[in-house]
């Protein structure tokens, strides 16, 4: 669905990412691992042209994404939960959804405001309060809910469950297996290998801005010691 | 403490206080649309209000009395004038990445550039010191107080504008992402918001307000191609009492400054003999001792007040 061929990327003069070849197939929940440093952020980032790319390609289905200005990547079906920053923090939690529901037709805000509280129960009761008020787990599930209520056809996230209580990490997780039941591709950057895997179908490894593994999460969990040893982890 | 103001006095000065409260509200709330949405501290800000007040002056010498007009053309102007000064310098300038010294540099330049435009159309056409020609009525008079329909005219036309913007940022679409680029322009952008076509908005409500604003001032006094330069400091002071992000602070600020230049000068001068003259002084006070003791402006304790208050 997104097809990423011989990509160079960075920022400003700096290239991190190095000739990064890689498919991320649809309907599928992808994960992507590595090290801190290795390159995942820069990666979303390049999806998303918030950075330099020096060379390459990516590829939604036929339609090349480099180029594309970040305002016009969400009308394609692409959304993006960023790692840090990634609410609008003064903003009501009402405020942040209409936000989120507003590329919308109008007549379908309302009725994507109210699925939304089947799939994110805990914000309902939340409307009027800043969001910066928020919980950790609720500021999380508020970052994912804007990028959903945009009804996309993919959403990257990167590194969700960071700083949340184990619990409450998986909570995350089942919303997002939740939403690949829906047939969402899921791609989703993540530090802790172990947990994601239980969820993810497939898994990337980057290593210093390269692809160093690549397969189904049976097989990571299989090769267990290999990705250790790419991670880092031992 | 020394004597008191004598009533008449004190009143004369309230009077100003209000009046002139209530254009550095328009003005300075314009400042801190600016700053947040744009992160632009905009020393052209005071140039949109003369170049809206000489739009007025010019419809009403061409025979046009009818106020509303007279308000719509200044708000013409204004806008367009802020539209402009960011389309050619503040936008271009952003794409290169520059320092928000050169932005602000920048915006001394455009204020000197609309300025001058403005002297030379004033020296051409003979335009220096001219009212805007609505006729002059006395509704009310008390010794040395006198209202007139100018009064009745600038503070619930400045009121209704400030009481329309808060409505306008805080229950529009339009307002929530401005509010929203204020926040995290970043995640604005990912989430599809047209961030150019929302900062052109911006900078046409804030042009417009203060053009309105030199309007009303040019109703009140003369019209001058100097007179938004000598009300910029006094507009910046209120701003930054609003923290430059607080809309409530700002309006506060405004009055605060207003009071300071019109009340609490002539406190000084009747019980202390301090001279008149050191009026001007007043906003770099404010815009010191405020900087250096609550550089976030009013808003805390507007916020404590509004604890206080549940
Ligand atoms: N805005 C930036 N400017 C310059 N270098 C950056 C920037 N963001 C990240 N980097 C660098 O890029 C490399 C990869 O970072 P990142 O993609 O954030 O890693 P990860 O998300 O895998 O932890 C790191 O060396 C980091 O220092
Ligand atoms: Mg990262």
């Amino acid at each position: 669905m997104i097809t990423i061929r011989e990509l160079t990327a960075g920022y400003g003069k700096l290239e991190i990412l190095q000739d990064l070849s890689l498919s991320f197939a649809e309907r599928q929940f992808s994960a992507v691992l590595g090290p801190n440093g290795s390159g995942k952020s820069t990666l979303m980032k390049a999806i998303m042209n918030l950075n330099t790319v020096f060379g390459g390609s990516i590829h939604l289905r036929e339609r090349e994404l480099i180029g594309v200005p970040t305002e016009a990547i969400s009308r394609l079906g692409i959304a993006y939960v960023p790692q840090r920053e990634n609410i609008f923090d003064e903003l009501t939690v009402l405020e942040n959804l209409q936000l989120g529901a507003r590329i919308l037709p109008k007549h379908d805000r309302p009725t994507a405001l109210k699925e939304l509280q089947e799939i994110f129960p805990i914000l309902g009761r939340r409307g009027a309060q800043q969001a910066v008020t928020l919980s950790g787990g609720e500021h999380q599930m508020l970052a994912i809910a804007i990028a959903w209520l945009s009804k996309p056809s993919i959403m990257l996230l990167d590194e969700p469950s960071a700083g949340l209580a184990p619990a409450i990490a998986i909570d995350v997780f089942r919303v997002l297996g939740e939403l690949r039941e829906q047939g969402m591709t899921l791609i989703v950057v993540e530090q802790n290998a172990r947990r994601v895997l239980q969820y993810c179908d497939y898994a990337f490894v980057l290593r210093e801005g390269m692809l160093v593994f690549q397969g189904t999460a049976e097989e990571c969990l299989r090769d267990e010691e290999t990705i250790k040893s790419y991670l880092g982890v031992h | 403490m020394g004597d008191n103001l004598p009533p008449a006095l004190l009143t004369t000065s309230l009077v100003n206080t209000i009046q002139i409260g209530s254009l550095y509200a328009l003005m300075a709330l314009g400042i801190t649309l600016t700053f947040s949405v744009m992160k632009l501290p905009n020393f052209a800000h005071a140039e949109y209000a003369t170049a809206g007040a000489y739009a007025a002056l010019i419809v009403s010498l061409s025979g046009v009395l009818n106020p509303l007009v007279i308000m719509i053309a200044a708000f013409v102007v204004g806008a367009l004038s802020a539209l402009i000064s960011h389309l050619a310098v503040f936008k271009p300038l952003e794409r290169r990445d520059v320092s928000f010294y050169t932005l602000i540099l920048a915006s001394f330049a455009v204020g000197l550039i609309i300025r001058y435009i403005l002297f030379t159309m004033a020296d051409y056409f003979n335009l220096f010191d001219l009212r805007i020609a609505i006729p002059l009525r006395v509704l009310f008079r008390e010794g040395t107080l006198i209202l007139s329909n100018l009064f009745a005219w600038v503070v619930p036309t400045s009121l209704v504008l400030v009481f329309i913007l808060t409505l306008l940022l805080n229950r529009s679409p339009l307002g929530r992402e401005m509010r929203a680029l204020a926040n995290n322009v970043n995640l604005a952008r990912v989430i599809g918001i047209p961030v150019e076509r929302v900062k052109n908005y911006t900078w046409l409500l804030v042009g417009g307000l203060a053009g309105v604003a030199g309007a009303l001032w040019g109703l009140q006094t003369a019209v001058h191609p100097l007179m938004g330069w000598g009300a910029i400091i006094s507009v910046f002071a209120a701003a930054i009492l609003g923290g430059l992000s607080s809309f409530s602070g700002t309006i506060l600020g405004a009055y605060v400054v207003a009071f300071s230049e019109n009340t609490v000068i002539l406190f000084l001068n009747v019980n202390y003999g301090v001279d008149l003259a050191y009026k001007p002084a007043i906003p770099f006070i404010i815009i010191i001792v405020v900087l250096l003791f609550r550089p976030q402006g009013l808003t805390k304790l507007i916020r404590r007040a509004g604890d206080l208050g549940r």
